[in-house]
């Protein structure tokens, strides 16, 4: 895994023994604090509870000592072991992270091994110094994956699992733009840097007033209607949505048997047979024809 | 074929995926029948080529995010955390380990400073009365007094039961402590160990001129070795992490720090051992009625353990395979015998590919 020394955002890339490169988001400390936090909380809490409960069941049983020296047990594993037993067997979280959706990793990208679980957790009573975790801190700042002192012996970061909710694509569906997708020239196919840009633009135009809109679309909007050969009056901002729909949603309106073929074509699909480019090359050639 | 009927062909597999992640993370991966997991490995790998094409099949960059969580999120089922292994960890403790401190500079380095502090530091209480005051402090000194007021004679099982838990608890996290303040470039541990062998010496100095010298002396014998070893391997191995930022030997501060401590780990667990031996002698033995003769026994046992731990087995061998194959396994000694018990099954899985490479199922 490398860090690009020009990124300057939190993200991290993993590559997979399958060769796939995908990106992590670090956790910075203000994700870490509250998971810390609700892993305190969860620890004060049972050692309280253990409190109560050993010293009602034991002085019952005339034995007030060896409760005394369970709870003494029970807190110092508490406190340095019960992030470490978590992370081993939680595969990198504790319920504190688990509920803020972070995960401890190697550097690599792997998930972490008991030691590193057991070790980062201990080497806490460096990072907490002088207080507030101010080391920690510190350390964390002068890296650029937030890892405070415990995390850089180790070799693991903590990275934010956001879900990331399943959306199809963005659907413009107002009747002025389907009619002016209708009338955009069959020949006209965007690029892809086109296509990126105005995928990003019909993302964020619900944002935007409707003159905001323009003066926005006018940019990109007025090469393309000189272009096309369409007439001066040409809603800017419905013809990048129709450029958009052309490029992401449908084909013509009026033909229906590209997309057919295509689907067909992905239905034969074996499952797990990694896709096809062919598929997208060869739809591309139809639609060339049509 | 336009990116939304890719999406639409493809929203089923993703969710189907999406869904056996979140079963493996509640439920964890024995929940999961064998079909069931060919499944979500097959998943996996049509998620990662989705996300490779991504570019080429100019999805939208929500959806790019979405796919990266998802790739993400399958990975980390899939190659999960390496738990301990009860076979490694003997072999470190018995073999590595001490062949690894019987050369480290470091620990030998603790243990000049632990003891060399220990001692000044007692002579100085011993000769002069205030010198043990200013150092320990003349309320902690009042309070050891009254500790050790009376002779040894605490016999009874549940209270010692419950000291034993509140000696392990104190002393190991002391141990810890120290072990971790190594890591301030061996500064931190250093001033831990100082200040840890003032304090002990002064106190130790200190009661030799009091009235209950004898009963205090009698207390600590048998405990003394395992638990003073403890402290003296706790620093060095600290102190190991903190010189490795030091002197790197060619590596990255990083990297270095990286090796050191993964060296460190099999030694703190032999540290914990041994504070954990202490206590149950501190708790058991020290404070019992047994003749001054037995106590001093489990010294001599103690110390003897000790020398064949560090020496005999860290004496440097010639071949490292004969070594291992002689390792001793019969006539190991008691200090190393108590490994962490872990509850796992999965030790005796062969990992499939490489060591991280372990696949579900």
């Amino acid at each position: 895994m490398e860090t690009d020394p020009r990124q300057l955002d939190t993200r991290v890339k993993v590559v997979t023994p399958e060769n796939i490169a995908f990106q992590y988001h670090v956790a910075g400390p203000f994700r870490r604090l509250p998971a810390y936090l609700i892993d305190l909380a969860i620890r004060v809490g049972i050692c309280l509870a253990a409190l109560f409960g050993l010293s009602i069941v034991f002085s019952l049983a005339g034995l007030g000592n060896v409760g005394q020296g369970l709870w003494c047990v029970l807190f110092f594993l508490l406190a340095w072991f019960y992030g470490g037993v978590f992370e081993t067997f939680w595969n990198g979280q504790t319920p504190g992270k688990r509920m803020m959706r972070i995960r401890v990793l190697s550097v690599e990208g792997q998930a972490i091994n008991a030691s590193q679980a057991v070790l980062r957790n201990i080497l806490r009573a460096v990072d907490s110094l002088p207080g507030f975790y101010l080391l920690g801190l510190i350390s964390a700042s002068m890296n650029d994956r937030f890892q405070r002192l415990g995390d850089l012996a180790c070799g693991t970061m903590v990275v934010s699992e956001e879900p990331h909710w399943l959306r199809g694509v963005a659907k413009v569906n107002e009747p002025e733009v389907l009619r002016l997708t209708a009338r955009i020239p069959a020949w006209f196919q965007p690029n892809r840097s086109l296509a990126r840009a105005l995928a990003v633009y019909v993302g964020r135009r619900a944002n935007f007033t409707p003159s905001r809109r323009i003066q926005i679309a006018r940019y990109l909007g007025v090469p393309l209607r000189e272009r096309l050969g369409l007439p001066q009056r040409t809603h800017l901002d419905y013809l990048l949505c129709a450029l958009y729909n052309r490029a992401f949603v449908t084909d013509e309106v009026p033909e229906s048997g590209a997309p057919d073929a295509a689907g067909t074509v992905t239905a034969q699909r074996v499952e797990g047979d990694p896709p096809l480019p062919a598929a997208v090359g060869s739809v591309t050639d139809q639609r060339g024809d049509s | 074929m336009k990116v939304s009927d890719l999406l639409e062909a493809r929203r089923e597999k993703w969710q189907a995926l999406e869904q056996l992640c979140a079963r493996l993370e509640s439920r964890g991966r024995r929940r999961l029948d064998a079909p069931m997991v060919t499944r979500f490995a097959s998943l996996y790998r049509s998620a990662c080529a989705d996300l490779a094409l991504a570019d080429a099949y100019q999805l939208p960059q929500e959806t790019i995010r979405y796919l990266h969580q998802l790739v993400g999120r399958a990975h980390n089922q899939l190659y999960r955390s390496r738990l301990f292994k009860i076979s490694t960890w003997a072999h470190q403790l018995l073999v590595e380990v001490p062949q690894r401190l019987f050369q480290d500079k470091a620990l030998r380095l603790a243990f000049f400073i632990f003891w060399g502090v220990f001692l000044l530091s007692g002579m100085l209480s011993y000769a002069r009365p205030d010198f043990a005051q200013r150092v320990v402090g003349k309320k902690m000194l009042t309070i050891v007094e009254a500790r050790y007021a009376q002779p040894a004679n605490r016999d009874n099982p549940a209270f010692c039961g419950g000291r034993m838990g509140f000696y392990i608890a104190n002393n190991a996290g002391i141990g810890l402590r120290c072990f971790a303040m190594g890591l301030l470039f061996g500064v931190g541990g250093l001033l831990t160990t100082l200040h840890n062998a003032a304090i002990l010496g002064g106190i130790f100095g200190h009661m030799a001129t009091t009235a209950q010298s004898e009963n205090f002396f009698r207390f600590v014998t048998a405990h003394g070795p395992y638990e003073l070893t403890a402290v003296v391997m706790a620093a060095g191995a600290g102190m190991r992490l903190g010189f490795s930022l030091l002197d790197t030997q060619g590596q990255t501060r990083i990297a270095s720090l990286r090796r050191a401590a993964s060296e460190a780990m099999p030694t703190m667990g032999a540290f914990l051992v041994l504070f954990v031996l202490a206590a149950l002698i501190e708790a058991y033995i020290s404070p019992s009625s047994l003749p001054y003769a037995v106590k001093a026994g489990v010294s001599i046992f103690s110390v003897a353990t000790l020398v064949f731990y560090f020496v005999l087995l860290g004496y440097p061998r010639d071949d490292g395979a004969v070594g291992r194959a002689m390792s001793p396994r019969g006539g190991r000694p008691p200090d190393a015998s108590v490994d962490k018990p872990r509850p796992e099954k999965e030790t005796a899985q062969k990992s499939s590919m490489q060591e991280g490479r372990r696949a579900i199922g």
